[in-house]
């Protein structure tokens, strides 16, 4: 095989000058469907890599959070104090501003029993609410999908991002589509009748063989041929007036913001925001992660609170754990255990839940847990998704009173 | 092949007659594995010998001097502008037109093996030196291949051990070493990564190279995974070598990169290999001859019993067809269907199998064979599609459509699809023909491999 040398040099050349990795281009939606609406909404936001709860939710009074921090620490004079001596992280600025609005629930010192401290496996723990060592083929929100599948045509939970389908979406019967952009999410080449039916039937084709793998990837097919119809479909939702920050989460929670108000009737959207794994010059990127969380959720907010959509919408953020309390030499965190889990939106009883972080009982130097991630998914499922969280959680778990009635 | 074989049986090599027939249809299996692809005519050369003398010429992993020296040139080229995106189309293009596939094969293995991300790391130069690292070694020793990554600039930076210091050591490494590199999740405490941290206090980056800060390095003596004293950074990673567990991760993970998806009966699949690997003192080359050239790997249990990853999708397409293509495009669209080369997701790298494939991976990887086939800088041979299909002979489109089937599929296309891709064929134009292909990689079938 000849090769063309020069050919790749002005490709490099010239590709280098144009490279761009330009996230969600909004796809002029086509005709407008029908304004019936999915009941309630739950959005999750991940914050993948574990955040630093401790300087997130701040005991910015606690002597012994500046004794174990003393060059990371938030400085007392920064900080956006809340209640009960705990403070935000001054990048919160906006989640403040909801929870002065009473649109922000934060529950504190959020974990499980036995912690693991390893990324993949304490997100797989939160994903599926399972440990290792038991049986885990799907996700909590893929056992939810199942649940409730078949009401409407629409697919009932939405992944936005570039990354793989999160675990919690994963379910044995039902596919959960995976968008990136809606730009992309359509197939090429099907403005031509002809093909697009041929490439359905082929799709769809009888398969002799039983073969797992294979039935895997054409349901697979069939659903992402369907569903990017219906998306290609759904109406094109009113521009707004919102000023949506310029950042990766911003642009996602922009598409959802665009799904929910044109009438798409799915329930549960999923989107991620990496890089809270910092276990060396914490501060500035911390801040920056923060503000970008805070502000793309207030703008979500803001835009739904003015299409009348936010008292049917909740975002739940969580993270795979928090970070050890005592700082390194690197001015970051590593792996530790509880963290904070925010839940944003019309519905919620806003201001902060659970006990605050307690310094003077570490274990091993990481703060002990005292609610269980599950009592707050039991909430979501049982007070704001209406269906029985058992199954689903694997457990009973009680569920919490952060949703005013 | 009767699936009662035992665990030692499977890995038996492959003999013609009694395990299938040793075809160009299985000649083609070979190359999509250890490899991205071949063309007939390798595939007539590759049956002309036996299966384990393909293998063997595979594992001989040879490059001429001249095409190393240009890929050397290039590489510079590449990074002369402080971006590492030029790179990683250097590397697209390497992996289309390297002879030696199945040495940039397992080079992509140990990338997301050990992956490091440019996103974070920045500095091209040092993605190219960890790059030319694991191309050094690839099928080399892994104690060797371990030792070195564990003082690549590049590894260093991405897992802040470069500031791993004496007074508060960086655990980041040291859990990763463990959990990912070497033994699996679940195969230490906590205290192990507690105590394994400080012996690389003191690692450090100086001016692009690793540097030993003994200043910041903690002499104590330390106690983990059973050995205990005064341990360097170099003992340190000796005694996680140790363990015997670190056989069986790694043949794991080769199994599922190179054999199947899915083993059902892992543990008892990888007892034979990873004892040979041990017994061989961890060495990469003989590990993968046995895979490679093994009754398993050829039975039906390995065959089309991977989900092919974004690179193998669009690469194999090209090798198959002697296609040439964009590589910056081509590397920007991998990046975009989960695979950027340089550009791991993250450090436990891509997961392969299922989590490749989603409806949005689904349709980018379509749309990407539809631009790839229909793209002005696309050529086959140097000549569009059609053009080479002709040239070849293959004018009807059922003859088309057999060689196709041939060149790109680990398994048959269903009775019915056929009927439906003939008439897209139809009229022969240039245009019925692009439809017809991309409507061919846009089958379920055609994401196995």
């Amino acid at each position: 095989m000849r090769h063309d040398r020069r050919g790749f040099l002005q490709q490099v050349v010239t590709g280098s000058a144009v490279l761009s990795f330009g996230g969600v281009v909004p796809l002029p939606l086509l005709a407008s469907a029908a304004r019936t609406r999915a009941e309630r909404i739950l959005v999750v936001v991940e914050l993948q890599g574990g955040n630093d709860g401790l300087n997130t939710v701040i005991p910015a009074a606690d002597p012994l959070y500046r004794r174990q921090r003393p060059a990371i620490g938030v400085p007392q004079s920064e900080v956006l104090s809340i209640a009960d001596g705990m403070s935000f992280h001054p990048a919160l600025r906006g989640f403040a501003e909801l929870l002065e609005v009473g649109q922000l629930a934060v529950v504190q010192q959020v974990g499980y029993p036995q912690p693991n401290r390893s990324h993949f496996e304490s997100m797989d723990i939160w994903h599926t609410c399972q440990r290792k060592d038991q049986q885990r083929p799907d996700g909590w929100l893929g056992r939810w999908a199942e649940r409730v599948q078949g009401v409407g045509g629409d697919t009932r939970a939405l992944h936005l991002g570039p990354e793989k389908l999160p675990f919690a979406l994963m379910s044995r019967s039902v596919r959960v589509p995976s968008v990136r952009s809606l730009e992309e999410f359509r197939l090429r080449g099907a403005e031509d009748t002809q093909f697009r039916e041929a490439v359905q039937n082929l799709a769809a084709a009888t398969r002799a063989e039983q073969d797992d793998l294979l039935s895997f990837v054409a349901t697979s097919t069939t659903s992402a041929l369907t569903a990017s119809e219906r998306l290609a479909t759904a109406a094109k939702a009113a521009a707004t007036d919102v000023a949506w920050p310029q950042s990766g989460l911003a642009e996602r929670l922009r598409t959802v913001s665009q799904l929910i108000r044109s009438g798409l009737q799915t329930s549960v959207y999923y989107v991620t925001l990496g890089g809270f794994d910092t276990h060396a010059q914490q501060p500035d990127a911390h801040r920056g992660l923060l503000r970008q969380l805070s502000e793309a959720v207030r703008a979500l907010l803001s835009e739904l609170q003015s299409s009348g959509d936010l008292q049917r919408t909740t975002v739940m953020a969580f993270s795979e754990f928090g970070r050890r309390v005592g700082e390194n030499a690197s001015a970051g965190t590593d792996h530790g255990t509880a963290g904070p889990m925010f839940l944003a939106g019309g519905a919620v009883r806003a201001g902060l839940h659970g006990q605050r972080p307690d310094l003077a009982n570490l274990q091993d130097g990481d703060l002990q847990f005292s609610t269980d991630f599950r009592e707050v998914y039991a909430t979501v499922l049982e007070r704001w998704l209406k269906v029985d969280s058992s199954d689903i959680l694997v457990g009973r778990f009680q569920p919490l009173d952060l949703f005013s009635a | 092949m009767a699936t009662e074989l035992t665990a030692q049986e499977l890995w038996q090599p492959f003999e013609p007659g009694r395990d299938g027939g040793w075809d160009l249809r299985a000649a083609a299996h070979l190359f999509r594995r250890a490899g991205f692809g071949a063309d007939r005519q390798q595939l007539e050369a590759a049956v002309q010998k036996t299966p384990l003398q393909v293998v063997d010429d595979l594992l001989e992993g040879r490059e001429p001097a001249e095409y190393s020296t240009e890929m050397q040139t290039l590489a510079t080229a590449a990074i002369s502008g402080g971006n590492v995106e030029p790179l990683s189309a250097w590397w697209v293009y390497r992996i289309l037109s390297t002879p030696a596939q199945l040495l940039e094969k397992t080079v992509v293995f140990w990338h997301g093996h050990f992956a490091t991300g440019a996103d974070k790391v920045t500095e091209p130069q040092l993605m190219l030196t960890q790059n030319q690292l694991l191309r050094r070694l690839a099928f080399g020793d892994f104690h060797q291949l371990v030792q070195q990554i564990s003082k690549d600039p590049a590894m260093l930076l991405y897992l802040d051990s470069a500031s791993n210091r004496k007074a508060h050591p960086n655990e980041n490494f040291a859990r990763e070493l463990m959990e990912l590199f070497c033994l699996g999740e679940g195969q230490y405490t906590e205290l192990d990564i507690r105590e394994l941290a400080r012996c690389f206090t003191g690692w450090e980056v100086r001016r692009g190279e690793y540097r030993f800060n003994r200043f910041q390095h903690d002499t104590a003596s330390r106690s983990f995974l059973g050995a205990s004293g005064v341990l360097s950074g170099e003992d340190a990673v000796q005694v996680v070598l140790q363990q015997p567990q670190t056989a069986e991760f790694l043949v794991g993970k080769l199994l599922r990169y190179f054999v199947l998806d899915e083993p059902a009966g892992q543990a008892e699949l990888t007892a034979p290999l990873a004892q040979q690997f041990r017994d061989g003192g961890l060495q990469i080359r003989p590990l993968l001859r046995t895979m490679l050239s093994s009754r398993l790997f050829f039975s039906r249990r390995a065959v089309g019993r991977k989900l092919k990853s974004p690179v193998e999708l669009a690469l194999g397409l090209l090798r198959c067809l002697h296609g040439t293509t964009n590589t910056v495009e081509l590397a920007q669209s991998l990046q975009q269907l989960g695979q950027g080369l340089l550009f791991p997701p993250s450090v436990k790298g891509w997961d392969g199998g299922r989590t490749w494939i989603n409806s949005s991976t689904l349709l980018g990887r379509s749309n990407l064979m539809r631009r790839l086939i229909t793209s002005e800088n696309t050529r086959f041979g140097r000549l569009p599609l059609r053009d080479y299909l002709s040239a070849r002979g293959l004018q009807k489109p059922a003859d088309i459509l057999a060689e196709l089937e041939l060149l790109l599929f680990a398994v048959p296309l269903p009775a019915a699809a056929r009927d439906g891709l003939l008439s897209l064929m139809k009229s022969g134009s240039d245009t019925a023909v692009a439809e017809g292909l991309h409507a061919l990689c846009t089958l379920p079938e055609f994401q196995l491999c």
